[in-house]
């Protein structure tokens, strides 16, 4: 892994500037409003557009609505699993120690939507499949999602030393990736309850217009939700790794003041 | 809207408990990825403090217990 970095680039400014705790923690504060305020927004919009504007599935009635929550957070449970692994392997390759709190702030974000999926899923299968749970694949392979998330949030706290744990904690994340295109092709390998992907980039969505506009509407919204709360995480990794720090120990001082 | 009045739009043809229920959960799940930070976050701060505030007090108590005359005495 070091010799790895010898030849890789590390002496770009702003790499190093985001590499910065302090300089991110001051950063994203001003990003923070901004992100909430529009999350919030394209969220509300798409909420009411597709439970109360949406025409209902010929199929399914209303049930589909489930839809409109049950995808975007499948969706960022498995982006989010990709930007944790992202940040694991960043920090191994070049230390640096930004990544690894974001990827610490990433695992329980994940694993909490991976939740959501997985609930969201199992009340819409009860009108649908006729039960709440099956062992399908699809389903199967989310539960693996979400242990892996629950490993990387326990081996975290599996070590003494902070370093330990990242590193720790970044292969199993690295190493689960696997499990990411088992997710996506599940449908497609076995034969499964689940129905196929509705949204793929490579085709036009298997949906009405009227039906597939509010969930991009959604999926848009999760996105920006999930980096309010990646960066909120992150955030107090910072405040929690750097506590000794003088920059920490002002900004403290000075909350408390005012 | 696509239904007729409120009262359908709760029921959704029956369909409304798993459909409310889905949203209720979801919204509750990430009210509490955001809020557990925020409250958090003070907590942190106030815990920064409160290191702070014992180092001086730990200082002050030294300063306390090793009078400046001795101190020269002993040189």
């Amino acid at each position: 892994m070091s010799r790895l970095s010898n030849w890789l680039p590390t002496n770009w400014q702003w790499f190093n500037r985001l590499g910065s705790p302090r300089w991110f923690y001051h950063r994203s504060e001003r990003w923070l409003p901004w992100l909430s305020l529009a999350a919030l927004l394209v969220l509300a919009t798409g909420l009411v557009w597709g439970l109360a504007f949406a025409p209902e599935d010929a199929k399914q009635g209303n049930s589909f609505r489930i839809i409109y929550i049950h995808v975007p957070a499948a969706f960022l449970a498995q982006s989010g699993y990709f930007i944790m692994a992202i940040a694991g392997a960043i920090g191994l390759i070049w230390k640096m120690k930004i990544s690894y709190m974001v990827m610490k702030a990433a695992a329980p974000i994940g694993a909490a939507l991976t939740f959501i999926a997985l609930f969201t899923g199992a009340v819409w299968g009860k009108p649908t499949w006729g039960a709440y749970w099956v062992w399908d694949a699809r389903i199967t392979s989310m539960l693996i999602l979400l242990f892996l998330y629950a490993g990387v949030m326990a081996l975290q706290y599996a070590y003494h030393s902070v370093d330990a744990a990242s590193k720790a904690s970044a292969i199993l994340a690295l190493v689960g990736t696997v499990n990411i295109p088992i997710i996506n092709k599940s449908v497609d390998w076995w034969y499964t309850l689940h129905q196929p992907a509705t949204i793929k980039l490579t085709s036009a969505p298997s949906m009405h217009m009227d039906m597939f506009m509010p969930l991009l509407v959604m999926i848009v919204g999760f996105y920006l939700f999930y980096a309010v709360a990646l960066i909120l995480h992150t955030r107090n990794e910072i405040l929690r790794r750097e506590r000794k720090t003088s920059w920490v120990r002002e900004l403290a001082t000075a909350k408390a003041g005012g | 809207m696509y239904f007729e009045s409120i009262e359908a739009l709760l029921n959704m043809s029956g369909h409304g408990v798993y459909v409310w229920s889905s949203v209720a959960v979801t919204l509750a799940a990430m009210l509490w990825l955001v809020s557990a930070p925020l409250l958090n976050h003070r907590a942190l701060l106030k815990e920064v403090n409160r290191d702070i505030q014992r180092q001086q007090d730990r200082e002050l108590a030294l300063k306390a217990t090793v009078p400046t005359d001795n101190h020269k005495e002993s040189h």
